[in-house]
């Protein structure tokens, strides 16, 4: 199993990202989940450099959120007015019982992430790790949710270097 | 929000685009049926009629549902449990 390497703090993640999927009633726990994940974890370099470029939880499941409803949008339905009618027994939530898979692109950004291990030489796998493999998802959603959040894939690996380089001394 | 959200969606000739409506519109129908189905029970309404409505089964709805309401009227059941269900 692929999370035999993973380091504490990125299992951490990986567990938080499982559970911010089934809040936001993500049928698959995907790149975007990790993103939410590491975040929610709060630990390590990764937390550190997105928090020191405004990236929040709560800013970036808010533009999960909104992508949900474009996309729902972009075919004429408002999330807004079925969260009216519904009432107050809406959520998206997943239920507890229900078992959440991993998506094709939160397992590439996972492989990605032992693969930047590997190319950092770095033997325990991290936070930094995982963000670095969720950066390498091409068309992957947590580079969109940055983006909404103007934030670049290069800004953030720029910044993981400058944390990095200040750990080394 | 909206100004954001209107300049990231355009209409349903890109692909990527139709597909990810299609996963918003699982995902919200996944918690409309959800909360839809609470809002039946909390009528008062029995897990037959509710299947007849959705045109499934009562097993199958019953099996669906019946653990995550439950587990939110915790100690106070919206109404009388229904046998047999």
């Amino acid at each position: 199993m692929i999370f035999n390497r993973f380091a504490r703090e990125a299992r951490k993640c990986v567990e938080a990202a499982v559970e911010e999927a089934r809040m936001l009633g993500h049928d698959s726990v995907g790149d975007e989940d990790l993103l939410l994940g590491i975040l929610g974890a709060g630990e390590g370099r990764a937390a550190e450099a997105l928090s020191s470029l405004g990236v929040t939880l709560e800013g970036a499941r808010d533009e999960s959120e909104e992508m949900l409803s474009g996309a729902l949008s972009s075919i004429g339905i408002s999330l807004e007015e079925v969260r009216r009618e519904a009432g107050d027994a809406f959520e998206m939530r997943i239920p507890d019982n229900r078992r959440i898979p991993f998506s094709p692109r939160a397992k590439k950004a996972l492989e990605r992430a032992l693969s930047e291990g590997h190319r950092l030489g770095d033997n325990r796998l991290t936070s930094e790790h995982v963000l670095r493999g969720v950066l390498r998802v091409e068309d992957g959603m947590a580079v969109r949710i940055l983006g909404g959040m103007g934030v670049s894939p290069e800004t953030l690996e720029e910044r993981l270097f400058e944390l990095r380089g200040r750990a080394a001394g | 929000m909206d100004e954001k959200t209107r300049t990231r969606v355009g209409g349903p000739e890109d692909p990527r685009e139709g597909l990810e409506a299609v996963v918003a519109l699982r995902r919200t129908l996944e918690a409309l049926e959800a909360a839809q189905v609470e809002n039946a029970i909390v009528a008062g309404w029995s897990w037959a009629r509710i299947a007849e409505v959705l045109g499934v089964s009562k097993q199958a709805v019953h099996k669906k549902h019946a653990g995550r309401i439950r587990e939110r009227y915790r100690g106070e059941p919206p109404r009388r449990e229904e046998r047999g269900a």
